[in-house]
């Protein structure tokens, strides 16, 4: 189950002959996941996003554990493994740690952010530093000194903020505040503390000063890239993986830079929010040739090529030397990249519920939250309560 | 054996040979009856009544759809329907929406097609035009819609600029709806081309007679017109209910956020009873919830279409048929 841009007929062909193996694509579907898992034809690879549904998957016993085939695998080496990768491992209890059972394709420190400079430059900006990290309350800032507008119309956005999906960048913000959204059993959301309140705040405060995307303030593109791509973004919360749309085009690539994960007071630190990878359904009926397949994927040709397009950092180590630093964008990324694989951090995502269902309450509460001046603590507590009715839902269904 | 070798030699009553061939012509014309509707028979089973009764199963249940270690709760999921503020919302929601789109949908459809039905040069290119949304895709016509609506960039604020207005957020609360039942009645060629079709079987003769009576031509609809439209007017309000029960499609790409996870950042307004059930199932994994859901959207529908069919009984003209005629009791 793979997207056609990750399994094209082309690599499908090359795969089939290479490892004398016979491959159906199906199209990434959770509906269509669900009903093979649930009728006992699941699929033999799946495509996941390993920071959020790791422990997901392993609660329900549905994902076959892959430490036999690592320690026997000759592309695949323990010691040149990406640390990137523990997200994809769960003991039961706390992600990173356990069995691995999937690995990313690739990843990015997905709090880092992209800036255009020329928007910088018009608006008398200072450009952010590509080493040290700004702080949230000085990157709103510089997205209110960023944001154009032509009367009420708004030309330019300063900054946008959306992420890769709010209750993640809510969470990495509470982190990096020092606190965490849920406890240490992954069984509790607390809003309520000094360091989520704060991050809820921010959030508040960033929506309704109107300097970039929220609920109230949609994007009709749904993803940054369009109004990057156009100069009407000027700061895209997105990590390295962007740089893969902005090589592609010549003036973007001259002007955009990459800067560190902002920080809240706490801890600096720089979690992967997708680390987007395979794993294989315990339930497959062909897990060697699933291994295969997802070996060669990993560290064959296949993972040399996806190194060398600049769409994420390779999972393994060594291909980093494959990365592309054709243009100052590329350069200056990776060695922002490198310098930032310091604060690399696991954030635990918890194995009752899906990260959907928790943007799902987000989004219900946020427009009224940020329209009639609720305060973060009245938002905190009312989220409180509908998460933690999901999260007690899943604890019935976990194993 | 014995039996049967002995039944075998006795004399066969004496049977007249044309009834027999009745029986054998009737038996052919049951295999035939049957040849035909067993696929339909088949497909009817499969595909609706054993997904109902698995969809009941399953609200009997806390399933996830994934986790083995589901357990039976009884009639919780439907006690808890009545309770759930977000069901209830979209339910009433959908009720609205339903009213501002059926009926308008419909009148719309009808004023082209009369208004299509005359002689006039252009007339061909007119009825295409007015039919081309109606076969334009769907993610095409909201792609449209967004760029058109968009706050910034869009026409419609062009036009709210140009009035002397401030722009508006068309795609957020509270405006979304709007652009979601214009986006429902772009299509309203598919009414029309329907009303346009039955226009043709209104006779001519009793529109000629009327005029000759002194009959003007609103008269003439009214009175002529439109009861002999009346049961398509009708076979159109009846699907139209039904259908806009079950939207949810066109408020997923309207949101923001692109993909599957649009469930989770539909607005408020768009909001519908069906998107609740879809970010039940997906979003929020309660199977066993959602699939209580349907049971409930289903039994709402037959109820709705109850009341349609009782109101339509008595404003559907059948031509001087009585559709109860020949029914017992």
């Amino acid at each position: 189950m793979a997207p056609e841009n990750e399994f094209s007929p082309e690599f499908l062909k090359t795969a089939e002959e290479r490892l004398d193996v016979k491959i159906k694509r199906v199209e990434v579907d959770t509906t269509k996941l669900t009903a093979m898992l649930a009728s006992g034809t699941a699929p033999d690879l799946v495509r996941g996003l390993g920071a959020v549904e790791t422990p997901y998957i392993v609660g329900r016993d549905l994902a076959l554990p892959l430490d036999d085939y690592f320690a026997k695998s000759e592309l695949l080496k323990e010691d040149d493994i990406d640390p990137v990768n523990d997200v994809w491992r769960y003991d039961g209890s706390v992600q990173g740690q356990g069995p691995r059972y999937g690995m990313a394709k690739d990843y990015s420190q997905d709090a880092m952010f992209w800036y255009n400079t020329a928007l910088f430059d018009a608006a008398g900006v200072a450009h952010p530093s590509e080493t040290e990290p700004v702080t949230y309350d000085q990157w709103l800032e510089m997205g209110k000194e960023l944001t154009q507008k032509d009367g009420d119309t708004t030309t330019v956005y300063g900054l946008s903020a959306g992420g890769l999906g709010l209750f993640i960048s809510l969470a990495n913000m509470t982190a990096s505040a020092g606190g965490s959204l849920l406890s240490e059993d992954l069984g509790t959301v607390d809003f309520s503390s000094p360091e989520g309140q704060k991050a809820l705040q921010w959030f508040l405060d960033y929506a309704r000063a109107k300097v970039g995307f929220s609920p109230v303030e949609p994007n009709p593109d749904g993803w940054d890239w369009p109004p990057y791509q156009t100069g009407r973004l000027a700061q895209s919360w997105s990590g390295y993986w962007f740089g893969g749309a902005i090589a592609a085009e010549a003036g973007l690539a001259e002007t955009s830079r990459l800067a560190p994960a902002p920080t809240m007071g706490g801890e600096r630190i720089s979690p992967c929010f997708g680390a987007t990878g395979y794993w294989i359904p315990k339930a497959s009926k062909h897990q060697d040739e699933a291994w295969q397949v997802f070996e060669w994927f990993m560290g064959g040709d296949p993972a040399k090529e996806r190194a060398a397009g600049g769409w994420g950092m390779p999972s393994l180590l060594s291909l980093r030397a494959d990365l592309p630093v054709g243009t100052p964008a590329q350069e200056q990324a990776l060695a922002a990249v490198e310098a930032e694989s310091d604060y690399f951090k696991v954030l635990s995502f918890s194995p009752y519920v899906k990260v959907e269902a928790l943007d799902a309450v987000l989004n219900q509460y946020l427009p009224d939250a940020i329209n009639e001046d609720v305060s973060a603590g009245a938002l905190a507590d009312t989220l409180n309560t509908d998460m933690q009715a999901l999260l007690d839902d899943g604890k019935e269904l976990v194993l | 054996m014995t039996a049967t070798l002995h039944a075998s030699r006795e004399t066969p009553p004496a049977v007249p040979a044309r009834p027999r061939r009745r029986r054998g012509r009737a038996g052919q014309r049951t295999r035939t009856f049957y040849l035909f509707v067993g696929p339909w028979i088949a497909g009817f089973v499969l595909l609706t009544l054993f997904p109902l009764g698995y969809a009941f199963w399953m609200s009997l249940t806390n399933t996830d759809g994934l986790s083995p270690n589901w357990s039976y709760v009884g009639f919780d999921n439907y006690l808890r329907v009545f309770q759930d503020t977000q069901t209830i919302e979209s339910l009433g929601r959908t009720g609205i929406f339903m009213l501002a789109t059926v009926p308008t949908g419909v009148a719309a459809g009808l004023v082209m097609a009369v208004m299509l039905n005359r002689d006039f040069r252009g007339r061909t290119l007119f009825r295409a035009l007015f039919y081309l949304p109606a076969v334009v895709p769907g993610v095409a016509a909201a792609l449209t819609f967004k760029i058109i609506f968009d706050r910034n960039a869009g026409a419609a604020n062009a036009l709210v600029g140009a009035a002397g207005g401030e722009p508006i957020s068309w795609l957020a609360d509270p405006y979304t709806r709007f652009v979601l039942i214009l986006m429902i009645l772009w299509g309203v060629g598919g009414s029309m081309i329907i009303s346009l079709a039955a226009l043709q079987d209104v006779p001519r003769e009793l529109l000629e007679a009327a005029r000759v009576d002194g009959a003007g031509p609103v008269y003439s609809f009214f009175k002529i017109t439109l009861p002999i439209l009346s049961p398509i007017i009708f076979f159109q309000v009846v699907t139209g209910v039904i259908g806009s029960l079950q939207v949810f499609v066109p408020s997923l790409l309207l949101a923001p956020v692109n993909g599957p996870a649009a469930v989770t950042a539909v607005p408020e307004g768009n909001y519908l009873f069906m998107v609740h059930v879809y970010a039940e199932y997906f979003a929020k994994s309660h199977f066993g919830y959602a699939s209580a859901l349907l049971w409930v959207l289903f039994l709402f529908v037959l109820l709705i279409t109850g009341v349609v069919f009782k109101i339509g009984s008595k404003a559907v003209f059948y031509g001087g048929v009585d559709p109860t005629e020949g029914k017992e009791g």
